[in-house]
């Protein structure tokens, strides 16, 4: 157990994380607005992650163009799942909204399996330069490229959601939905809107992750799910910094696990943790109390 | 009967058992990702006892559901003050865990001269019970049946006494349950041991009809469809969930007349259907018409 590895693990963690990151960024602006479980968010990425990979088969696309493919491909995926699974009910009908979106989230996946039936698929790379070497740790160059985006687009999402007009309103819809309604904010069209945004943050980190790993399957919508919701869950629901902080945490245990335990135990050990964190400090790290009997008292009184 | 139709009725029978125990907890106001856990404790446990320890089938079938229900009661120890995405998330992270550690848990031992029990990712095969004893697949198809329908039976005798009516109070409004002096604890602990006992049953009965079980058989994909079982075919009565398995196993999996489209109806249906029903084809309200209908017509006959 040389100092080195511990480095080069914890270095790998922050990469990875930094996706996990993004996911979780979209992930908590949806649950924030809407106060419902997106399960179709992953495969919402996946399926724009698709249509960027079939065009880049069928005609050779450029990454610029792929991207672009991802993320409008992403967030008409989002708007489709908007429209069936949260426009329709109210907060009340919770569960529906959450079933709904995993009904939608069998039927993109098969539907993407009928696109490219292959199980993997090529994706264009970011770039093929070899890995930095600084001292004796090495880096790959896309990795550093994924934790700068992930650092620009929580600084973007947070300055949006701070300074800006759409942001002041999403915050307002996010308080006092009716309230902001009273004073004129139209909460379904911020509602939707936000959810597009978030869809076309995860066609972003879906275009990042496939990149580096220049292959995709059907699964990564499983995956984006599963790790996003987890990340989200232990940074703490409804914070952008919990989230990253979250997925970057998630990245590095993981890193960590896999070299001392392997792949089967790291997933335990994630999963190990969220359920402590969930049993002890339901809040997560960086979130505020979030046992619902003191919420659910605090709407009533 | 046709061996296919047997089957088919085997799988729905036993699919049901996961979806009545994700269907007593959303009773309880409480959505669990995890039922899945507990149908493969049910499933590993009897496994074992019939294979490695030569136990009847009966006595091993309630040994799994003990023991689905005494994990079941410590996971609800540490989870059940949680509610919503909370809860959800804690289940579903207990049942991955469960999930790995089955990848993980190798105990082979030498029963008649052959080496066997569950094998790590391989899984648990050769849970011959069925077949060494001479149970047809129509006789087992039967015992699954027969045990839904003595679960069904204490469910709806539960549903009528005040136990029942408490367990809708709360999932109702806890809050408002608790001031009024229901302790909300101890009927959200008596949900989580009855709905563990129920999934474990189910598992149990798995494990022998399909004769092998592996890890991936208890993933976040089977307890996700046992918790639409139940919003599909409604919140209302403990038919309802068994209404969700029949129409997604019994009619679009079985007949095969969408063929590699099955989950773009099934799923594009579902969302559908809960926008007109958001508490499934059987809700409250549709239970509560049922049953007028069915007293005025007793009165009109009588």
């Amino acid at each position: 157990m040389a100092p080195v590895d511990l480095a080069q693990n914890t270095l790998d963690g922050l990469m990875i994380g930094s996706s996990y990151a993004l996911l979780a960024i979209g992930f908590t602006l949806i649950f924030g607005v809407m106060r419902r479980l997106n399960l179709a968010y992953g495969p919402t990425i996946m399926a724009g992650v698709y249509l960027g990979t079939a065009a880049f088969i069928s005609f050779g696309a450029p990454s610029l163009v792929v991207l672009a493919i991802v993320i409008i491909g992403a967030s008409l995926v989002g708007l489709y799942v908007e429209r069936l699974c949260f426009r329709p009910f109210g907060e009340a009908a919770r569960t529906a909204s959450m079933v709904a979106s995993f009904a939608l989230w069998m039927q993109i996946e098969e539907a993407a399996m009928h696109m490219l039936p292959q199980h993997m698929n090529p994706f264009p790379p970011l770039l093929a330069a070899p890995p930095l070497e600084i001292g004796p740790l090495m880096l790959r160059a896309d990795h550093l490229i994924m934790l700068a985006a992930t650092l620009l687009l929580a600084g973007a999402v947070t300055y949006l959601l701070a300074r800006t007009k759409l942001g002041l309103a999403i915050r307002a819809v996010i308080d006092q939905p009716r309230a902001a309604a009273i004073v004129g904010i139209h909460v379904e069209r911020i509602m939707m809107l936000t959810f597009v945004l978030a869809s076309a943050i995860g066609g972003f980190a879906g275009f990042l992750i496939a990149a580096t790993d220049a292959q995709v399957t059907a699964m990564m919508g499983m995956w984006a799910t599963t790790k996003g919701l987890v990340a989200m869950m232990l940074g703490g629901l409804g914070s952008v910094r919990g989230a990253i902080a979250g997925g970057l945490l998630l990245g590095v245990l993981e890193a960590h696990a896999q070299w001392f335990l392997g792949p089967q135990v790291r997933d335990m050990v994630a999963w190990g943790l969220l359920f402590v964190i969930l049993a002890f400090w339901p809040g997560g790290l960086m979130g505020a109390k979030a046992l619902d009997r003191t919420m659910a008292v605090g709407r009533r009184v | 009967m046709d061996t296919y139709v047997i089957t088919v009725l085997s799988n729905i029978g036993m699919i049901s058992f996961v979806a009545l125990s994700a269907y007593i907890l959303l009773l309880s106001g409480q959505i669990s990702f995890g039922q899945q856990a507990y149908f493969g404790i049910g499933a590993y446990t009897a496994g074992i006892a019939t294979v490695m320890w030569q136990w009847p089938i009966a006595v091993a079938l309630v040994l799994g559901a003990l023991a689905a229900s005494a994990a079941a009661g410590l996971v609800g120890l540490a989870t059940l003050r949680l509610s919503g995405i909370y809860f959800a998330m804690a289940t579903l992270a207990f049942a991955e865990i469960m999930r790995i550690a089955a990848e993980l848990f190798v105990y082979r031992r030498e029963i008649g001269g052959i080496e066997t029990g569950p094998d790590g990712i391989d899984g648990f095969r050769d849970i011959r019970y069925f077949f060494a004893n001479d149970i047809s697949p129509f006789q087992s198809c039967l015992i699954v049946y027969a045990l839904l329908a003595a679960v069904l039976a204490s469910l709806f005798i539960v549903e009528r006494t005040r136990g029942g009516r408490l367990l809708r109070q709360v999932g109702e409004d806890p809050l408002l349950a608790e001031v009024q002096g229901i302790d909300v604890m101890r009927v959200r602990m008596a949900a989580a041991l009855s709905a563990g006992a129920v999934a474990g049953l189910g598992g149990g009965l798995y494990a022998h009809l399909m004769t092998y079980v592996e890890p991936r058989s208890f993933d976040i994909m089977l307890g996700v469809h046992a918790l639409a079982y139940g919003l599909i075919g409604g919140l209302g009565t403990a038919l309802g969930p068994l209404l969700g398995v029949l129409i997604d196993i019994g009619l679009l999996e079985s007949t095969r007349i969408f063929r590699g489209y099955r989950m773009i109806v099934f799923g594009g249906l579902v969302a559908v259907l809960l926008i007109v029903r958001p508490r499934g084809l059987l809700d409250e309200v549709a239970i509560n018409r049922i049953r007028q209908a069915l007293r005025r017509r007793r009165r009109a006959g009588g």
